[in-house]
């Protein structure tokens, strides 16, 4: 960036500016100060629960961050509350700079042609009485983009882009396969040219192969579109395999975070290793060699005000030491953009060298 | 077809090392000979050819995956082996031997008897097997009771207790007043399993049992009930599509495509070389925790046929990188190939070109 002129000093910051930066986000459910129509309404007694607890991270232009987690982990909750379908409780949340929680309705809705998401349920989501074609043209009908005439045309193209062919295009929903209305889902979110999208397990209730043809799809327009990716999803493998850098949630809080190579290879948080350890890895010599780390119990909510790691009841490493106990870890960096949130990092490493099965 | 592919006796005192000569082999519970199962497609219209003569044999005490993807069949298998296919569902032929009878000769009363007694059945989804306005002790009170009227409600209840602690549930007393919606789906997934356990059944169907739930809780469920099922003496017929927990968990496997067995094999062997095209596209195709992959994803082309609409050829062809468009795929159902298994027995597979799959998977 040292060689751009002075006078295109705002583009070249553009460049280098994440395209989402998320500061200190808190959702808390049944407080007063959430706000009501999405508060769990009557429930007075106790302290409010804390679904995202003080998140912050990244996303660079270009790059997909993964957000793995067990479910209750909080990443569906923190993905809506980052893009403001959940009124955040505290925090900040910039795309591309602008400060996303102070726009009113208006903004909002222009900022969403910037942002789109890709859910998990594609059947769901799709209107059983529009065809493929009028699915994906009905983004740009309602934020008015291009002629009218010219609408029709750049969906068609962006359908076959994903691999629905032209002469499939008047069929509705039920008419296609799990896979292919997922592409259809895709090519909604990506005709606006959206420069974020958030995929929020997109790949979770598809087969296997049609799995592998999705991520394939995905993947090549993250090259073609130069999209970035926020990834939600609880198949480690997959997160590793497709996401640059990975998030680990526990009970709304980051435990770890890293490039996934260095996060799969090494994890330094005993719940990651733990996550990793429960994998299935289809090789029964692999399958019979590793240690397996079976947690106890499950993944419950955190009341507002619990002192402690809120790994601590099931952590195989800070189990019954006082510190955990006492002290909420904070986040600290152990090398270059690796984080993690434990009193004890990599001690859990030191202690099973085989958790995932072969050695790289 | 003789289908027998164990791990040898040796090592594995649960499975049988003698090859299957009929179904009054004592080392087979369960035996399942030229299975076919239809769902009528309504008017004008050919019925969905789901289980396509199947035939497959359940030892004692083994643990066998039936992998397939959606639509293969394996579900329809696993209801029409408990004759709970119901309509447009159909059962067209076939033997289900259980302990020497054929289950397909019973009448519902007698069926009925048999179900949770000799073989039951885990769910995938324990919540909509569960009636969520009566509590789990009413439920798994009623099970108790229905296999042993003698039994008296108090001592049907603390048997209920029992359970609930089998299943790792603590505070059992407390919990059994619970409704289903109290307990989080790893717990509800656990009290399937007691119930299905109650009567030490000799063969569990697990039907996805833990494809609802998160990899810990995914892991609890699997090795609870490896433990419960090898202090019974119980065999198990797991059916996933995930081939991870097979090879943690199954003897033996095989591999379901569009209504048959394409393949199969001890797990050892079987995730040592696939013999069958398909098998092999299928394990290639997803990412894996323990290696890396880069670039794309070996993805399995197009989707899986139509069943109501199948072709004289070989179900696989249009997306098998060994035969798609060979005149002998497309218009000929591949045999059986019979091959010895590394671990004892046989494996079979069903392809025109098994030789040229097996040596490319070999190269590999």
């Amino acid at each position: 960036m040292t060689t751009t002129p002075p006078a295109s000093q705002d583009a070249a910051d553009a460049e280098v500016r994440p395209i989402l930066e998320v500061e200190g986000l808190t959702k808390e459910f049944g407080t007063s100060s959430s706000s009501g129509r999405w508060s769990l309404g009557k429930r007075t007694a106790g302290p409010p629960l804390v679904a995202v607890d003080d998140v912050s991270f990244t996303v660079a232009r270009g790059e997909t961050l993964g957000i793995v987690g067990e479910s209750g982990c909080g990443k569906s909750t923190l993905v809506r509350a980052v893009l403001r379908l959940l009124e955040p409780t505290s925090g900040t949340i910039r795309f591309d700079g602008i400060d996303v929680r102070a726009l009113d309705a208006e903004q909002l809705r222009h900022l969403r042609q910037r942002i789109q998401i890709v859910f998990q349920d594609p059947y769901g989501s799709l209107d059983p009485r529009m065809s493929a074609l009028q699915i994906v043209r009905e983004p740009l009908d309602v934020h008015a983009v291009a002629d009218a005439s010219e609408r029709d045309g750049r969906a068609a193209r962006m359908l076959e882009l994903v691999g629905v062919p032209a002469s499939q295009h008047r069929r509705r929903p039920h008419a296609f396969s799990g896979g292919q209305r997922q592409r259809i889902g895709i090519a909604r979110a990506a005709v606006l040219n959206p420069e974020l999208v958030f995929l929020d397990e997109p790949v979770s209730a598809l087969d296997v192969s049609i799995q592998a043809q999705v991520l394939n799809l995905l993947s090549s327009l993250r090259e073609e579109l130069g999209l970035s990716y926020v990834f939600i999803v609880h198949d480690l493998a997959v997160a590793e395999y497709f996401c640059d850098r990975v998030l680990v949630l526990y009970r709304g809080a980051v435990m770890e975070s890293a490039p996934s190579k260095s996060l799969f290879k090494a994890p330094l948080h005993p719940y990651t290793a733990s996550l990793l350890s429960a994998v299935p890895v289809p090789d029964p010599e692999v399958a019979q060699r590793r240690r397996r780390l079976v947690l106890p119990g499950q993944v419950t909510p955190r009341a507002a005000g619990a002192t402690g790691c809120r790994f601590r009841e099931r952590c195989p490493v800070g189990h019954g030491r006082e510190v955990c106990r006492t002290t909420d870890p904070e986040l600290i960096v152990t090398e270059v953009g690796h984080q993690v949130a434990c009193h004890f990092p990599g001690e859990i490493l030191a202690e099973n060298r085989s958790l995932v099965g072969e050695e790289a | 077809m003789s289908d027998v592919s164990d791990v040898s006796g040796v090592s594995e005192a649960r499975s049988s090392p003698q090859p299957v000569t009929g179904a009054t082999d004592d080392g087979v519970v369960l035996s399942v000979r030229d299975l076919v199962a239809v769902f009528d497609g309504g008017r004008r219209r050919p019925p969905v050819q789901a289980v396509r003569s199947i035939s497959f044999d359940l030892h004692r005490g083994e643990r066998l995956g039936l992998v397939g993807e959606s639509g293969s069949g394996k579900s329809a298998t696993a209801l029409a082996i408990l004759g709970l296919l119901d309509p447009p569902g159909r059962v067209l032929g076939g033997t289900v031997m259980l302990n020497g009878r054929d289950l397909r000769t019973l009448g519902d009363r007698a069926m009925q008897k048999i179900r949770g007694k000799e073989i039951s059945l885990v769910y995938q989804d324990p919540m909509s097997a569960l009636d969520p306005v009566k509590t789990i002790g009413y439920q798994l009170i009623e099970v108790i009771r229905a296999h042993d009227h003698s039994i008296s409600r108090a001592a049907a209840r603390r048997r209920a207790a029992e359970l609930l602690t089998d299943v790792d549930v603590s505070q059992a007393d407390r919990r059994l007043d619970d409704y289903p919606h109290q307990y989080s789906g790893g717990m509800r997934q656990r009290v399937m399993i007691a119930v299905a356990l109650a009567n030490n059944p000799d063969v569990i169907v697990a039907d996805e049992p833990t494809t609802a739930l998160d990899v810990t809780t995914q892991a609890q469920v699997l090795s609870l009930l490896d433990r419960l099922a090898t202090d019974r003496g119980s065999a198990i017929l797991l059916i996933t599509h995930n081939l991870g927990v097979v090879a943690g968990f199954c003897d033996s496997v095989r591999v379901m495509y569009a209504g048959r067995l394409v393949e199969g094999a001890s797990t050892r062997a079987l995730f040592k070389l696939r013999a069958h095209p398909y098998s092999d596209a299928l394990l290639r195709s997803a990412p894996r925790a323990d290696r890396i992959i880069s670039g794309p994803l070996p993805a399995i082309p197009g989707a899986p046929p139509d069943l109501a609409a199948l072709g004289p050829g070989c179900a696989f062809e249009p997306r098998c990188p060994v035969g798609h468009g060979r005149e002998l795929c497309r218009t000929t159902a591949p045999p059986v190939h019979t091959l010895p298994d590394p671990a004892g027995g046989e494996r079979h597979t069903e392809c025109h070109f098994a030789e040229e799959q097996i040596e490319l998977a070999a190269a590999s």
